[in-house]
């Protein structure tokens, strides 16, 4: 759900990358910086905007179509991603943020599962 | 009498050598002589009165009471000190300074100066015991089980305590930068942000203009990554090899211009006799002469090249109906993400 390594954590947390973050699991667009279009299932997004999709259609700029399994898009590579419209954009992004202040918080409090057990309210 | 007698000695100071002598006194004796002393005393405290009492019948009546009277013109502070009993005051409860210096500090506040943060301080301390709303409804939120407690806060008070004392360090994520920019051209958007304004934003290609999209900025970040909404993207896809160096670059009218060429091919020759007046000088524009030419095709024509030449007549080749090459295109997005990079400037719409 999120990343392993703090660093990138940190980086996703201050930038714009948590709404792309937010949007795994569904269908989008991306539009990458050579004119060429791919639209699938998000996988996977780094906080270096890197995009790993699933089911992929891929047109390129003649507007050739492609099928394919599994892309992966560097991040400098993207130029658009167009969010589905059923995704509210703040709520993504705070659902995001939320997530990540839970993970930090869970790994600061020194024993992760031990604080379930032993305390209380 | 023999008590009295004992008593006046005792100012005189054979107190403690009768005392030794008369210790097995009992002590209905000492009594006696304190209730002695009681009567005593009031018997030397009225002669000072009737002898005041006396002075004033050689003075005027009625003037006593004003002379020890704090409020009145005729106020005599020396008398006042040397009588018997304080004077009358208007305001029992006052406070009694010892002398001026004191009076003035206290005016100034007290013990320090009245600095901003003692002030504070005191008003504080004052209030110590009251019940502070705000804090209330502060750590109302961080409670558990409360339906008060906001999504973030509600998942992160699963141990409220120790979270409390940990959350001293402010929050800091994308949200919360945004209006931290205040003061700088980020700042300037986020009050377009705030105010709902229209943005146009300037896309980039690899060189050059590509297109421009309108639309209202949801969110955005110091890389300039933008979330927006309601977005019409005004485009022309990049000319492909020669074509590069012989246009002239595209420019945000030339692109509207092109669009507006497009839509309505009829005001081609409006269209180009503007263009070559707004143009201080005459470089063979190919741009400019195309759309004259392609008046009946409806289409800004490319210089001449054999590849995109042949793209363009033969259409049939590739699968889906082609867009046209070198042509303007406008689309509409409901919820756009444009990473920064790709952005060359935002214009906020004119009010």
């Amino acid at each position: 759900m999120v990343v392993n390594s703090i660093r990138e954590r940190t980086i996703a947390e201050n930038s714009m990358v948590v709404l792309l973050q937010g949007l795994q699991g569904e269908v989008t667009t991306v539009d990458l910086r050579n004119e060429c279009t791919a639209r699938g299932r998000v996988l996977n997004v780094d906080a270096f905007m890197n995009v790993r999709l699933e089911d992929v259609l891929y047109r390129d700029r003649q507007g050739r179509r492609t099928q394919l399994q599994d892309l992966f898009i560097t991040g400098r590579n993207v130029r658009y991603v167009h969010i589905p419209d059923h995704v509210d954009i703040m709520e993504t992004v705070q659902n995001q943020l939320a997530k990540i202040h839970r993970v930090r918080n869970f790994a600061s409090e020194g024993g992760g599962r031990k604080e379930f057990s032993k305390k209380t309210k | 009498m023999r008590t009295e007698y004992y008593f006046r000695h005792g100012a005189g100071g054979n107190f403690s050598h009768d005392s030794l002598l008369r210790s097995c006194v009992a002590v209905s004796n000492m009594e006696e002589r304190e209730r002695v002393s009681e009567t005593d005393r009031k018997e030397t405290a009225s002669n000072p009165e009737l002898e005041r009492d006396a002075d004033p019948n050689v003075e005027e009546e009625g003037e006593d009471a004003e002379t020890l009277d704090v409020c009145s013109e005729h106020f005599n502070p020396l008398r006042a000190l040397y009588a018997p009993a304080a004077p009358p005051l208007p305001f029992p409860n006052i406070k009694c300074f010892n002398n001026v210096s004191d009076y003035e500090s206290f005016l100034k506040g007290g013990r320090g100066r009245a600095k901003p943060e003692n002030v504070e301080k005191k008003r504080r301390k004052a209030m110590k015991g009251v019940a502070d709303p705000e804090r209330i409804e502060r750590l109302k939120k961080l409670m558990v089980n409360n339906p008060v407690a906001e999504s973030e806060e509600g998942e992160s008070s699963s141990s409220s305590q120790p979270r409390r004392r940990r959350k001293q360090k402010p929050l800091r994520n994308v949200l919360t930068r945004m209006p931290l920019c205040k003061g700088s051209p980020l700042g300037e958007l986020y009050r377009c942000v705030q105010e709902r304004i229209r943005v146009k934003v300037h896309i980039r290609t690899f060189k050059g203009l590509r297109g421009v999209c309108s639309g209202f900025v949801v969110a955005f970040d110091k890389f300039w990554n933008l979330a927006m909404v309601d977005v019409d993207e005004t485009y022309r896809e990049p000319l492909l090899g020669e074509a590069i160096y012989h246009e002239k670059a595209l420019t945000v009218s030339r692109l509207f211009e092109k669009l507006r060429l497009q839509e309505d091919p009829g005001a081609a020759e409006v269209g180009e006799k503007q263009e070559k007046a707004g143009e201080p000088k005459e470089t063979p524009e190919d741009r400019s002469d195309r759309p004259a030419e392609s008046r009946g095709g409806g289409r800004t024509a490319e210089p001449g090249q054999s590849e995109s030449a042949a793209d363009k007549r033969d259409e049939g080749n590739v699968s889906q109906a082609r867009r046209k090459y070198g042509k303007v295109h406008t689309r509409h997005i409901n919820q756009l993400f444009v990473r920064g990079e790709n952005v060359i400037l935002i214009n906020p719409q004119p009010l």
